[in-house]
């Protein structure tokens, strides 16, 4: 029995719940069934949209995240008494729940796409930033005094020794960051920011209980993050080839 | 007020006043005809419930993913099988997997701490092997030396030296926990997240009050397992070197 | 030799220049005691300087002065008669070939490329950096294949000499090296160390070489200053004053109780004057025989019997000279048999092990060229001479082995 708290967030349960364009209704009326393929083939479309956006949601996100977390490292760098107050900051504002975080700045930024890239952002940011801190203090000391006794100047000593030795890190950072993004944004519906969520819980709900929709809302969210996460890794690959050399 | 299509405000008029006042006085509500909402009782009540959600989910995810992660960071096995799942158990998008969970099982407690346990494992399991494995080997080898069984290898060594990464993985995963039973009401059990999701059972007020309520909870516990993680730390693992 | 640019041969192009410490100090915060207190100290140029004391004393910082990789706080040093801070600093470092103890190669960079990254700095080509780091890995002792390898893929020895050629690569005027053999096995070291000896006999780099080890120092030294606090130099001398004449009792306690003995290492016996060998074949009259031995200069009592190509058989007794005629077995057995090429030392425990205070000394045929004794070296030792270096660092006798290259 579904609570009526649960029946008012899918919103206007009796119209747009059977609304359908084919034979949905016959297969979301018999529920007893996982997966109608048919339904699925012939509905599949109607998620395009939506699986752009959520595209957008994250790319937009891990992008911003990622130029302000390396902002914030390289700051963090220079003047390491900043590393403290970043990462307690940072930290505690990646503890909050997105949905709570939607809503907390709703009355700043309003509904829309702008506030979900907000909260994802300083996500992707608190991660990033981590992994970015910890691949640069991981780089080892004696190729750095190596580096500055051979006549590096500093900024060449960042670019051609400690960011290449910090990569590795740092992409697993984004690989994180991103993978992470992808899930959390299919609450952005919640927000109006659009995003695989809306399906469920959005403007073009087809069902909170319409078990093939959650699938495909589920398997295009994970097909997601899988491809984005193996996309990383083999830019991570990419990046390192003396990590692939084998030892002596 | 303009009204968008599901029935919220566009022109966000929630102040923290109101929330407040939401939070400790019972408000009236459009929607419920009468029966009033908000108010200290209601809010403990569903605080309770979603720190009850998180605590019985933490748990089970304990249960099942720290014993595994332990076993196979001792063994040093399955490295880049326990990064990854640890990786990709952030890629699972909760408010699918509640809201399937409830469709295919049904709606309640039981179902909901389910999907939030499954939520739970990946950090757990992850950071407890990363853990275990990085332990100095040294350490770990004059211990075998010196006549200690496997187990005790595990209690007296690993894991003390281990509690920073094990308490970052608990930690995530409350993170990861707390925030999807945020939205368990769509599961079929009431949480704070409740009084976010359904504005127009709680007005404005009351999303701008769950969502400083859910933000405090997060944070509160966050602080307190730093703090227990501060406490079971070794003094010798906190010393900066010379 | 590269094609193109200017010559890269490592003996001829920049050479090498001086290094003047002139009163530099160091001195952290506002610390009561410098950490380097108005060093004076000329390195002149084509030599190796040795910066040897026990930890703290501030070797490492004054040698880091020069590259300016620690900041004088004031003094100043010359390099080649040019102030350091007459240049920016990296610039500066650009110049001057820097060896660390943790050899510092970077990870993430193939060997050649590590070798190549001053010169990659200073402009040069791809091809002009491949061709100087296949030579500069066979100079170091390396099959030049390594140049496509990472670090990691060698080991500790193969790394440090990949330090040493990556610090040639731009043909600095000096080198700063800091300790570093210290992170290799024993072994490895002498040969590392043995190396670089020959390598400095072909470049003639100006080096100053940091070590806690005084035997390191004596080997590698030109020229050794022994530090105290402060970067306090005690003593500044070659090695052989240093062992025969140490300035004071610190000096003295470092160098160690046995330094007759480290002195005579430094020598081979081919650098002493031998005693005449009074020999004699079988047959000889003894008359003739007894004449040599009553020469002024002879101080022998015994004459050698030798062959025909005076390769030596043993020593004649007073029994055989009895005789009339010398016979062809000699009394007394022949003993140890030196060799000038020998290390003195090596020769002084060869004479103490067969019981021998005197032995007979070949050349390089076999051939008898005179008669070493335990006299002849304590003489030695107490003269003048004892004091003066028979030879550079880059010349001398390299460890304990007979030199058969």
């Amino acid at each position: 029995m579904i609570e009526p708290t649960v029946l008012a967030a899918a919103g206007q349960v009796g119209e747009d719940f059977f609304k359908d364009r084919d034979a949905g209704s016959l297969c979301q009326a018999n529920n007893a069934n996982l997966f109608c393929w048919d339904w699925a083939k012939n509905n599949i479309d109607r998620y395009e949209p939506f699986f752009i956006q959520h595209v957008e949601l994250v790319v937009i996100s891990v992008l911003i995240g990622f130029v302000a977390a390396f902002g914030l490292a390289l700051l963090s760098r220079r003047w390491s008494w900043l590393r403290v107050p970043f990462l307690l900051g940072t930290g505690v504002l990646y503890t909050i729940p997105s949905v709570a975080f939607f809503f907390l700045l709703l009355p700043f930024t309003g509904r829309g796409r702008d506030t979900a890239i907000i909260a994802l952002s300083v996500y992707t940011l608190q991660i990033i930033y981590r992994n970015t801190i910890l691949g640069l203090d991981n780089v080892p000391r004696a190729s750095i005094d190596a580096a500055r006794g051979m006549g590096m100047t500093d900024r060449q000593i960042l670019r051609k020794v400690e960011l290449p030795l910090a990569s590795p890190e740092i992409v697993t950072g984004l690989i994180v960051a991103t993978v992470s993004t992808v899930a959390i944004a299919t609450l952005a519906a919640l927000a109006g920011g659009g995003g695989l969520g809306e399906v469920i819980v959005g403007k073009e709900k087809l069902g909170l209980d319409f078990k093939t929709n959650l699938i495909i809302a589920g398997g295009l969210t994970i097909a997601l993050a899988i491809v984005f996460g193996l996309m990383l890794m083999g830019v991570q690959r990419m990046l390192t080839p003396w990590r692939r050399a084998r030892p002596a | 007020m303009a009204e968008s299509e599901t029935g919220m405000s566009a022109i966000p008029v929630a102040s923290i006043e109101g929330a407040i006042e939401f939070i400790f006085t019972p408000q009236s509500s459009n929607v419920t005809g009468g029966k009033k909402v908000g108010g200290i009782d209601q809010v403990i009540e569903l605080t309770l419930n979603q720190l009850w959600l998180t605590v019985v989910a933490l748990a089970i995810a304990l249960a099942v993913a720290l014993p595994i992660g332990l076993y196979l960071g001792h063994r040093h096995k399955w490295e880049s099988f326990a990064i990854s799942f640890g990786t990709a158990g952030r890629g699972i998008p909760e408010l699918i997997l509640i809201a399937f969970f409830a469709a295919a099982i049904g709606v309640g407690f039981r179902n909901v701490v389910l999907a939030l346990a499954i939520l739970g494992i990946p950090p757990i399991l992850a950071n407890a092997f990363v853990g275990i494995n990085q332990v100095d080997r040294s350490s770990v080898d004059a211990a075998r030396g010196m006549g200690m069984s496997e187990l005790e290898i595990l209690r007296k060594v690993e894991i003390p030296l281990a509690i920073p990464t094990l308490m970052g993985g608990l930690r995530s995963a409350t993170i990861a926990v707390v925030a999807t039973a945020t939205i368990a009401p769509y599961g079929g059990y009431e949480t704070l997240g409740d009084f976010i999701i359904n504005e127009n059972v709680y007005g404005e007020n009351g999303v701008l009050a769950g969502a400083i309520l859910v933000a405090l909870l997060a944070v509160t516990l966050e602080l307190t397992l730093a703090g227990v993680q501060r406490l079971l730390t070794s003094p010798g693992l906190k010393l900066r070197p010379a | 030799m590269p094609s193109g640019e200017a010559t890269t041969d490592i003996t001829s192009a920049s050479g090498a220049s001086s290094v003047s410490y002139q009163g530099a100090t160091k001195r952290y915060g506002d610390a009561k005691v410098a950490a380097v207190d108005e060093l004076t100290l000329e390195v002149p140029a084509g030599e190796i300087c040795v910066l040897v004391g026990p930890s703290g004393c501030g070797k490492t910082t004054a040698m880091r002065m020069v590259n300016r990789t620690v900041e004088m706080s004031s003094g100043d040093i010359l390099v080649g008669g040019e102030s350091v801070r007459s240049k920016d600093a990296a610039q500066l470092r650009r110049e001057i070939g820097y060896v660390i103890q943790q050899i510092g190669l970077f990870p993430h960079r193939t060997i050649t490329q590590n070798i190549g990254t001053v010169p990659q700095l200073l402009g040069r080509k791809k091809e002009w950096i491949s061709e100087r780091s296949a030579e500069l890995l066979s100079l170091v002792g390396l099959d030049p294949e390594f140049g496509d390898r990472y670090p990691a893929q060698l080991s500790g020895g193969q790394q440090q000499r990949v330090g040493v050629a990556r610090a040639l690569a731009a043909d600095p005027l000096v080198m700063l090296m800091d300790e570093p053999f210290g992170a290799i096995d024993p072994i490895n070291r002498e040969r590392l160390q043995n190396e670089f000896l020959r390598l400095q006999a072909q470049v003639r780099k100006t080096v100053l070489f940091v070590t806690h080890d005084i035997d390191e120092a004596i080997k590698m030294g030109d020229r050794i200053a022994v530090m105290r606090e402060g970067g306090r130099v005690e003593q500044y001398a070659t090695p052989a004053e240093l062992l025969m004449a140490p300035a004071n009792e610190f000096v003295e306690d470092f160098v160690g109780a046995d330094r007759a003995l480290k002195r005579l290492a430094l020598m081979r016996v081919s650098d002493i004057d031998l005693w005449e060998a009074p020999w004699a074949t079988a047959g000889q009259s003894t008359a003739e025989v007894r004449a040599k031995l009553d020469a002024p200069d002879v101080e022998v009592p015994y004459p050698l019997l030798v062959d025909a190509e005076r390769r030596p058989l043993g020593w004649l007794s007073e029994r055989d000279l009895a005789a009339d005629t010398v016979p062809s077995q000699p009394d007394s057995p022949l003993g140890p048999v030196l060799d000038r090429d020998d290390v003195m030392r090596d020769a002084l425990a060869d004479m103490l092990q067969g019981g021998a205070q005197y032995a007979a000394v070949t050349d390089a045929g076999g051939r008898v060229a005179g008669v070493l004794s335990v006299e002849i070296i304590s003489e030695f030792l107490v003269s003048p001479a004892a004091k003066e270096e028979e030879h550079g660092a880059a010349e001398r006798p390299l460890s304990t082995e007979k030199v058969d290259d």
